[in-house]
């Protein structure tokens, strides 16, 4: 209990310390459809997400599809 | 000057500066590499033209240092690249190109705007076939022993897409087994083969020769009726496998992971999203070679996980969005804002939008008009909150692409001015009409008119309405206590969450107590009991067995459901249900199946192996034969793990007695993904595989053999050999095929979600939502969605806790304010309404007037159904009302 | 919204305006988003709908329905063009039917104030998916002809017999069209043209009064009472229940 406190006022501490902008709860490394999913689903639930992408946009291989298997929906 | 595309596969060109593709995100230019001035210090004019000053060519990368709790590496795969063979011609021969060049030829953002063209002469290819298997299933030099797992079903994509480009057009598919394994595969597969003008040759190939004139590519082949053939194609598409991601072994030192030899991640085979390192997890291709849905859950498997880890500072980085206060129009003249969208060239260069904007000015009510480059761009949306603020517009209509994409971001853009955000309406000028009409400017001008002003008149009548703020109740219900069921408690309740556990068994472990091992090794019986012990421990899940659900009802985030089980009947409050029920081993009805008792399934024989039974141990000969009861007539699905479970025990059995003869009878062997790598070992273990097909099954009678001994005679014809073969079994193991649960009908009654063909239930989105229902608020994991192996069920059990700690992380739920309403003057309570609302949002009430209809709008979807349906208009479907619609007909012919 | 959501007075409202086609596009049948199955709803409507423009004499080719995902951009395209080369082919909107187009507009228009009766009537069958949707023959038959006439042309009517009733404003109150006539103290009087003929006021009307009658397809509306004429004449016994 007590060590959740203290993690709590440590982590708050961070937050208000100069440079805070970089402090985040988790890093995806990736764009692409996997990424993507993990990292709104992580914003959704109450993280602070980063991102990195080796290319100028998201999407990954799946926005170069046209189509997607079985139900030939688009994949955009 | 001009370079490849990288986007389109360096089919098409583009230059130094541009748009990597028409949806990207963010959507703004860039510069790549090929810029004159980063080459060669030169150039510069883009500097000048720009108006903005946004173009840095000095800029250099910066090294940023960030401080995380967890990482999740989704680095995802790389395509294989044919070049590393030189067999396959590719980049040599100009007609023969990648599955994933094919992708960017069928796209209308490609290269030709969606036209098939070969590279050499710009012709649509008549003639065209696939190779499967490039890069995969291959123990050479630069190729990968695995299988992709997906290029099966992209090249039968690929035929689909191509036939309806061409219905004359002739493909052929040359493969080595059809592994349709997934969800509704096999129907695709059957759909492709049941084209005309379709051929599905099982064949090794030869790239042997291209014409010096036509440029057509020969390929060299043989068939058991025909032997070696050679034969001419227009084109020729390589089903390129799937590689690790670039760098995959510099992530793993940057991170400290372990990888496989296949240079993928080494998977903990308890816990597939979990790397090595504590903290640091995997989703995605880098996984494996997998299948988008695999990719979607196992991310949100991992987003789960981390959850677990960090719930201790779940919110306290995060900022909530604030609004400006809503500025209440309701009583004031239509004020009306247009902005016009060029996207970028996407409209501008078809519809003359200057005139459009002069023309808007024209239109009633429209006090300002205007244009934009892109008005989904950060800068453009603020301008269109900046100007309804300054000129006090209360309606805001832009002119651009399709809603369905961008709704969300202009009605928050509204929001953000203050106004509510349904004042917004979006005509799409783009799909509907610059992409369908880019060869008739003129018309396309004048229908971007037609269009826009319809859209003014519907802005004219809309009203503010309000959404639901719907509490949410934070327990989650999980029906089911198999892995499925007991990984996603227990991710659920790491999370601070009570969970309601049902089983209907007497005990926890569903089908995976009849497994013992699996392909990699891992002891399942010991991890299962590991697993029972900490749901049985965690202080936040309530185990109920003997459960049966009498009743269900409520929506998302406020669901009660009556339970009768060993602890009596209890009412179960709950704001999310997870359905991961499993499924069934069918019961075979023939080869001798409940006849004879040398005749077992494949879990039964899994079980006798594991129990040391001696019969079995002691067999000379083991036949199995798989595809029994499935992909036939009846069930029209791959049960997929049959394969691997027959490879299994064979591998097992060969352990026990090298000596031993085993057969397994196939139609298509799917060991798809790692998994081809057990089928080699079989294969060099003298485990001999002998291919039937459905309409020549083998058959099965008691006989003897030579030596007098009491066996079961199996007759199988060999297609390669091309005579009938008769083998002595002692032992004679079915695959038989796994069947929906039986409770799957009345489940999905009781929790209004729907099934698949097959019976299985149908998640909301095949690809993207593959652990949800289209019914809020409700999950779905395991194998009630379909037959899947134990690490996938993992992957996705935890992927279902990630949703539902998407929902459950937060307070209220917000539902959509356009569902429907009742005038109870104009209603006469006929009941029209109500008898089509599937949704049950409606219900006919005796009242002092007579009969009425009330609305629940939390169960309404909006699909306005019973809004066509009432006779006097009493129903209303809020945001697409009859006068709202009406108002835009009308403006139709308003010129 | 579904395709499910299109009403009949919506294709309705567009021919009275002079449109020379109207295209409803749904999802594919049996693939339905929201899991109601609304499209074949948009199938009953159109097909109905087709018959009631054969009766007035306005070409049914003139509506289409078709199906398509949101991923078949060219199926969409290919529809709406074949569509467009049919309508061309027919030729503009009251011309090929060689009747007066104020005339033709005016049918349509006296149609569309009868939508509220047509769903009342034609509800049931409207609602019951039950068409093959890839079998034309099936969808033709689905309304026939004679039903439509009968429809048209054989109205039942309600009736407020002047000496029945007793003003009591209840069958006003369920009127869901506001076609009761009524002021305290003065016989009601239902207003043949908003009527939609639902029975509201017939189920309403006190059994004590039973002042509504029914009267059957083909025979005459007995006028109102002229205005001034109007004031109710009591029942003894209810006279001071009244009062």
């Amino acid at each position: 209990m007590g060590e959740e406190q203290l993690l709590q006022e440590k982590i708050q501490q961070i937050c208000a310390s100069p440079g805070a902008s970089n402090f985040g709860d988790v890093l995806v490394v990736g764009g692409g459809i996997s990424g993507i999913q993990a990292a709104l689903d992580l914003a959704t639930a109450g993280f602070k997400v980063y991102m990195v992408e080796k290319a100028p946009s998201i999407g990954g291989h799946m926005a170069q599809l046209d189509k997607t298997f079985p139900t030939n929906d688009c994949s955009m | 000057m001009q370079y490849p595309d990288v986007f389109n596969q360096e089919i098409s060109l583009n230059k130094a500066v541009h748009i990597y593709f028409p949806q990207a995100i963010p959507l703004v230019a860039y510069i790549d590499e090929s810029c004159l001035y980063l080459k060669e210090n030169k150039c510069q004019i883009c500097v000048g033209v720009c108006k903005n000053n946004a173009i840095d060519l000095k800029q250099a990368p910066v090294t940023k240092d960030l401080n995380v709790g967890a990482v999740i590496l989704a680095a995802g795969f790389e395509p294989y690249d044919p070049k590393v063979r030189a067999e396959y011609h590719y980049g040599e021969f100009q007609n023969v190109i990648t599955s994933m060049d094919f992708e960017r030829l069928l796209s209308s953002t490609g290269p030709y705007s969606g036209e098939i063209l070969r590279t050499s002469d710009k012709k649509h290819p008549h003639k065209l076939a696939w190779i499967q298997c490039v890069g995969s299933r291959q123990v050479i030099e630069g190729g990968n022993s695995y299988c992709s797992a997906v290029c099966c079903t992209y090249a039968q994509k690929h035929v689909i897409l191509t036939k309806d480009h061409d219905a004359d057009a002739e493909c052929t598919i040359f493969h080595n087994d059809i592994r349709s394994y997934g969800k509704d595969f096999e129907r695709f597969y059957d759909r492709t083969n049941n084209l005309p003008g379709v051929r599905f040759i099982r064949s090794y190939t030869s790239i042997v020769k291209e014409d010096p004139v036509t440029k057509n590519v020969t390929i060299r082949y043989s068939t058991p009726d025909d032997g070696v053939k050679e034969e001419e194609f227009d084109m020729v598409v390589l089903s390129i496998g799937l590689n690790p991601p670039v760098g995959a072994q510099e992530t793993a030192q940057k991170f400290g992971i372990e990888l496989t030899a296949h240079q993928y991640c080494k998977l903990n085979p308890a816990n597939p999203m979990e790397t090595n390192r504590r903290g640091i997890f995997v989703s995605g291709g880098f996984q494996g070679p997998i299948d988008i849905p695999e990719s979607v859950f196992s991310a949100s498997g991992a987003g789960s996980q981390i959850g677990e880890l960090l719930d201790y500072r779940r919110g306290k980085l995060s900022i909530e969005r604030v609004y400006p206060e809503e500025r209440d129009v309701s009583a004031e003249e239509p004020r009306i804002g247009v902005f016009v969208c060029h996207c970028g060239a996407n409209i501008g260069r078809v519809v003359n939008v200057p005139d459009t904007v002069e023309y808007c000015k024209t239109l009633p009510y429209v006090v300002h008009a205007q244009e934009q480059l892109f008005s989904c761009a950060t800068n453009s949306a603020k301008e269109i909150t900046d100007v309804t603020k300054e000129k006090g517009l209360n309606r805001v209509v832009v002119a651009a692409c399709s809603l369905r994409t961008l709704e969300p971001l202009f009605r928050d853009t509204v929001r953000e001015a203050g106004i509510n955000q349904y004042y917004f309406e979006m005509p799409n000028i783009r799909e509907h009409n610059s992409w369908v009409h880019s060869k008739e400017k003129e018309v396309a001008t004048e229908k971007a008119r037609d269009l826009i002003r319809m859209g003014v008149a519907r802005a004219c009548s809309l009203e503010a309405l309000q959404e639901f703020e719907l509490p949410v109740n934070k327990a989650a219900l999980v029906v089911g206590g198999g892995v499925a069921g007991m990984s996603c408690s227990l991710s659920i309740a790491n999370q601070g969450h009570e969970v309601y556990l049902l089983e209907k068994d007497s005990d926890l472990g569903g089908i995976t107590r009849r497994v013992h091992s699996t392909l990699d090794g891992m002891d399942v019986q010991e991890y299962l009991q590991d697993l029972k012990r900490k749901i049985y421990q965690h202080p936040l899940i309530h185990v109920y067995t003997n459960a049966v659900i009498t009743d269900a009802t409520g929506y998302v985030g406020n669901f009660v459901t009556t339970v009768k089980s060993s602890r009596g009947v209890a009412e179960i409050k709950h704001g999310a249900a997870v359905i991961a029920i499993g499924a069934d081993l069918s019961t075979p009805d023939e080869y001798l199946y409940g006849e004879d008792d040398r005749v077992m399934t494949h879990l039964e024989l899994e079980e006798r192996i594991h129990a040391g039974d001696e019969k079995v141990a002691n067999a000379e000969s083991v036949v199995m034969i798989q595809c029994v009861g499935c992909r036939n007539e009846d069930r029209n699905y791959c049960s997929r793990i049959c394969c691997s479970e027959s490879i299994k025990n064979a591998l097992k059995l060969k352990e026990i007695n090298p000596e031993m003869d085993i057969y397994i009878l196939f139609r298509d062997v799917r060991t798809y993904g790692l998994k081809e790598d057990y089928y080699r070992e079989a294969a060099s273990k003298d485990i001999r595989f002998i291919r039937y097909e459905e309409n020549d099954k083998p058959v099965v009678e008691p006989g003897e053999s030579d030596e007098g001994k009491p066996v079961l005679k199996v007759t199988v014809t060999d297609f390669v050999l091309g005579n009938k073969i008769e083998l002595d079994a002692d032992v004679l193991a079915l695959a038989a095929a796994i069947v929906p649960s039986e409770e799957t009908n009345k489940l999905a009654g009781q929790f209004k979600v729907v099934l698949s063909p097959d019976g299985f239930f149908k998640e909301a989105h095949v690809k993207l939502r593959p652990v949800e229902f289209n019914t809020e608020g409700v999950y779905l994991c395991g194998l009630a969605h379909y037959p899947k192996f134990l690490q996938e069920t993992i992957n996705q059990a935890y992927g279902a806790a990630g949703r539902v700690l998407t929902l459950l992380s937060h307070d209220i739920v917000i539902a959509s304010g356009s569902v429907c309403q009742v005038d109870e003057k104009k209603c006469m309570g006929c009941g029209a309404c109500a008898s089509v609302c599937t949704y049950g949002s409606l219900a006919v009430q005796e009242t002092r007037q007579g009969k009425k209809v009330t609305v629940n709008p939390v169960l309404c979807k909006g699909c306005g159904l019973c809004n066509a349906k009432c006779p006097t208009g009493a129903i209303q479907l809020k945001h697409f009302t009859d006068d709202q619609i009406t108002s835009q007909i009308d403006a139709m012919v308003a010129e | 919204m579904c395709s499910g959501r299109v009403d009949m007075a919506h294709v309705l409202r567009a021919f009275s305006k002079g449109m020379d086609g109207v295209f409803i596009g749904g999802c594919h049948f049996n693939d339905c988003n929201y899991s109601t199955g609304g499209n074949y709803h948009a199938l009953n409507m159109t097909l109905l709908t087709k018959k009631i423009m054969e009766h007035i004499g306005l070409n049914p080719e003139r509506l289409r329905m078709r199906v398509m995902s949101g991923s078949e951009g060219n199926l969409y395209a290919e529809h709406v063009n074949d569509f467009n080369k049919k309508i061309k082919e027919i030729g503009p909107f009251a011309v090929s039917e060689g009747i007066d187009k104020e005339e033709l507009i005016s049918r349509v228009e006296k149609v569309l104030k009868l939508v509220p009766y047509i769903k009342v009537m034609m509800n049931e069958k409207l609602r019951v998916p039950q068409v093959n949707p890839e079998d034309p023959e099936e969808c033709d038959k689905y309304f026939t002809s004679e039903e439509i006439d009968k429809l048209f042309n054989e109205k039942i009517s309600y009736y407020i017999e002047p000496d029945k009733c007793q003003a009591c404003m209840t069958c006003a109150r369920r009127c869901p069209v506001g076609a009761v006539i009524s002021a305290k103290g003065q016989v009601h009087v239902i207003d043949q043209e908003k009527c939609i003929r639902c029975g509201n006021c017939i189920a309403g009307c006190p059994p004590r009064f039973s002042a509504i009658k029914k009267i059957e397809a083909g025979e005459p509306v007995p006028p109102p009472l002229p205005e001034g004429e109007r004031t109710v004449v009591r029942k003894g016994k209810e006279k001071a229940e009244v009062s």
